[in-house]
């Protein structure tokens, strides 16, 4: 099978599912067309060593690797600011940054702005799991990071969201640890 | 158990990431835990506020057009692949897809061995019948979500009368049907819609050529259901466990109607 008929039986069913991540992780529509099309343009050169695994994990994998590229080339002060592991270490409250101080204050805040909020390292994994439905596996072989990261992160992106007044407002559970 | 165990799994049995063994403990420790079922009722709230208001971006069409033109122009391109023999600026361009490629060799290296043998059974061509419906567009020949439209037409085109039902109270919307060719057959094709994913669900009279329960392929799931002489395959890249419980509500739906 040529290339492009290759890619577009495997990957194009699932431009929604790389353009929902670029978008999330770019937080701008340009942008995340920019970072599809340049995740089309790999997918294209290598589909021709896709078997038929799981094409949109593959695809996503590649979208993200673009994001992260193109984010080096124009942002790299936010990969810095929101790299994992510096993130991962930062468990105490005092050592999250203003952005997530802000988002705790935030009583009108909508949850999605919340979620665009989140440092980049959180977020990935939580749109990975929360639109995709992706594994916890699958999730670690797209981030490239342990299993066991995985579920810290998104146990600390829940965290974040949850600690807003407005989900409780809106969840209606009173009881609790605020 | 206690709650200091449960901890992490809470989130993990929400996640539908734990074993029978662990699921059962669990459960039994939430029945008498009312802290660790308020973390578990929690995350359930999260992930339904989540869902209800953080939007799923679609592909734009500026987009789609643009994927359009690169395919196209790849067409052109003769489809020379790079010789072993590359140059000094294949070298640094190629730098910048060296990591990606790594990635997807560990991908196909981890993947290849499972999917190998499962080339050419019904869940593929299931899958392959699916994404050649949503590339053209031609999802759905008789759009309707009342179950008492979509029958009869289905009915008076095939040699059997498949049983439709609209489950839009549970989240799985009716939109219509179509008819396609599986294995050989002219089979009923139900489109549904869950959430952000369609769903397509093949129905025909019960066959010996039945996938396992719960395949995936290329992606997409594939979840199979038998029940008084009629199968439901159901195909989508909605997560195996709800695509599961979908297709068996369907077989399940006629038996109480």
């Amino acid at each position: 099978m040529p290339e492009q008929t290759r890619f577009e039986e495997l990957v194009l069913p699932h431009l929604d599912a790389g353009y929902n991540l670029a978008r999330w992780l770019t937080r701008n529509v340009a942008d995340a067309e920019d970072v599809v099309q340049d995740a089309c343009v790999r997918a294209l050169k290598y589909v021709g060593s896709l078997r038929d695994g799981d094409a949109r994990a593959w695809f996503l994998t590649i979208v993200r690797r673009a994001f992260y590229d193109w984010c080096g080339r124009n942002r790299p002060a936010e990969i810095a600011r929101d790299d994992g592991t510096a993130i991962d270490m930062a468990i105490d409250e005092a050592a999250i940054g203003p952005e997530q101080a802000a988002l705790k204050s935030s009583e009108s805040r909508l949850l999605a702005d919340m979620v665009a909020e989140l440092p980049l390292a959180y977020r990935e994994v939580l749109i990975l799991r929360e639109f995709e439905e992706l594994s916890y596996k699958e999730i670690a072989r797209i981030a490239d990071i342990p299993v066991g990261t995985v579920m810290s992160r998104l146990a600390r992106a829940r965290g974040l969201l949850q600690r807003s007044p407005l989900l409780h407002a809106i969840g209606g559970r009173s009881g609790g640890e605020r | 158990m206690n709650c200091h165990e449960a901890g992490m799994l809470v989130a993990r049995y929400t996640d539908g990431e734990v074993d029978s063994l662990q699921r059962h403990s669990i459960e039994r420790h939430l029945r008498d835990c009312p802290a660790c079922t308020a973390k578990h009722q929690d995350l359930l709230a999260l992930r339904t506020q989540i869902r209800a208001e953080a939007p799923y971006y679609a592909a734009t069409p500026a987009l789609r057009e643009r994927v359009r033109a690169l395919v196209a122009n790849a067409h052109d391109v003769a489809p020379a692949r790079p010789r072993a023999d590359s140059d000094r600026w294949r070298w640094l361009t190629g730098g910048a897809f060296a990591g990606c490629a790594a990635t997807v060799l560990a991908w196909v290296l981890g993947t290849a061995v499972i999917d190998w043998r499962a080339n050419e059974d019904v869940a593929v061509e299931a899958v392959t019948t699916h994404v050649r419906a949503t590339l053209n567009d031609h999802l759905i020949e008789v759009a309707s979500s009342d179950q008492h439209t979509v029958k009869p037409w289905l009915s008076a085109r095939l040699d059997y009368s498949p049983p439709v039902h609209d489950l839009a109270n549970e989240g799985f919307a009716l939109r219509g049907g179509r008819l396609d060719t599986l294995d050989k057959h002219r089979v009923a094709t139900l489109v549904y819609r869950y959430r952000q994913h369609t769903i397509d669900v093949f129905v025909r009279p019960e066959s010996a050529r039945a996938p396992s329960a719960l395949r995936t392929v290329r992606g997409f799931n594939v979840a199979h259901a038998t029940s008084q002489g009629m199968d439901w395959l159901a195909v989508s890249d909605v997560s195996p466990d709800v695509l599961t419980a979908f297709v068996e509500r369907l077989a399940g739906a006629d038996t109480t109607p």
